[in-house]
């Protein structure tokens, strides 16, 4: 379900075509806060530029997480519009857009995972389909869906720090800023989710085919 | 496998084809929707100030000035140039009292042939 918010018919849904049919802009942490203070100034460009570069990322994460993309583009879209919040506010050199927002998408796939045991809905029926065209290539799919089938039954702060770690590629002491805790706690958690990845996927090993690849 | 240094063994086959679903996750990451990008733009436009925009009254002027640290600089100046104005220090001239044309001699003779001793205190011994 999406949030609630201004209309993304006519421009924005024609714009958000355009820009999705371009390749991702590689901006670096310093380019990224100097976007968000000309975001701030009110430069319409620098907005795209941003959303192009940070959508991505946030939403693959909260798919790892979280394994249901409407949860996930909800989030992404609740983390986005915080960021839109604060850029007038925001203090060059006190911390990176990316560790923010990655905090932010944390915290926030953390009260959805706790809410979900709550109401008792923690099943999640299957993991969404990666990108057009992938399912074509029924032997990727499926090793997908094995992998998020693993990450689902992770513990949450494992599976965050596994995501953060192996797929998103952030460094020790960047998960330990996101997820609030020490580097050798972050060290401890990816090592433990790793042992339990491989030991679930030893068992899905005939089904992704690997006895095939030799 | 391979044999670890506590005697156990390590399953590195199993690490090298987790590695390998990691690379191929992070190869073909989850393609956003054209919904979620329209609606993230549609929340940037909507909350973007406005460019240049050029505040009116009393916040106009304080803005201009160059807002709190500028003012305070600008304070501190002014009191200080005041008091020099005021009680200028002896190696200066009085230039206030030479404009208004008053020149102020105070003679404290109040204390006249008392001989000050143990810091201005006459101490008697009874």
């Amino acid at each position: 379900m999406a949030l609630a918010g201004p209309s993304c018919q006519g421009r924005p849904a024609r714009l958000a075509t355009r820009l999705m049919s371009e390749p991702i802009p590689s901006v670096t942490a310093d380019g990224e806060a100097a976007l968000l203070q000309r975001y701030a100034n009110g430069d319409a460009a620098a907005a795209r530029l941003l959303a192009q570069s940070l959508t991505p990322r946030l939403y693959g994460h909260a798919m790892r997480v979280l394994g249901d993309g409407a949860e996930a583009e909800d989030v992404t879209q609740e983390a986005l519009l915080r960021l839109w919040r604060i850029a007038p506010d925001w203090r060059v050199g006190e911390a990176k857009v990316t560790t923010w927002l990655y905090r932010v998408v944390a915290n926030l796939c953390t009260d959805r995972l706790r809410k979900r045991r709550s109401t008792g809905m923690d099943d999640i029926d299957e993991p969404a389909d990666p990108a057009p065209g992938v399912e074509a290539r029924m032997q990727n799919a499926a090793r997908y869906d094995a992998l998020q089938r693993a990450l689902n039954d992770l513990p949450d702060r494992q599976r965050q720090a596994v995501v953060l770690r192996h797929i998103d590629g952030l460094t020790n002491p960047e998960i330990a800023e996101i997820l609030n805790a020490g580097v050798e706690a972050v060290e401890s958690l990816t090592a433990r989710g790793k042992r339990a990845l491989s030991l679930a996927l030893q068992e899905q090993r005939e089904a992704l085919g690997y006895e095939d690849d030799g | 496998m391979k044999m670890m240094d506590n005697g156990k063994t390590k399953d590195t086959s199993a690490e090298a084809r987790l590695d390998a679903l990691f690379d191929q996750a992070r190869a073909t990451p989850p393609a956003v929707p054209v919904a979620l990008m329209a609606r993230v733009l549609a929340d940037a436009a909507a909350l973007q100030p406005a460019p240049h925009a050029m505040r009116t009254g009393w916040r106009g002027w304080f803005a201009a000035l160059g807002g709190a640290p500028a003012l305070s600089g600008l304070v501190s100046a002014s009191c200080l140039g005041f008091w020099l104005g005021f009680a200028p220090p002896d190696t200066l001239p009085d230039v206030a009292g030479e404009v208004w044309g008053v020149n102020v001699y105070v003679e404290d003779d109040s204390m006249d042939g008392v001989e000050l001793m143990a810091f201005g205190w006459d101490i008697e011994e009874g």
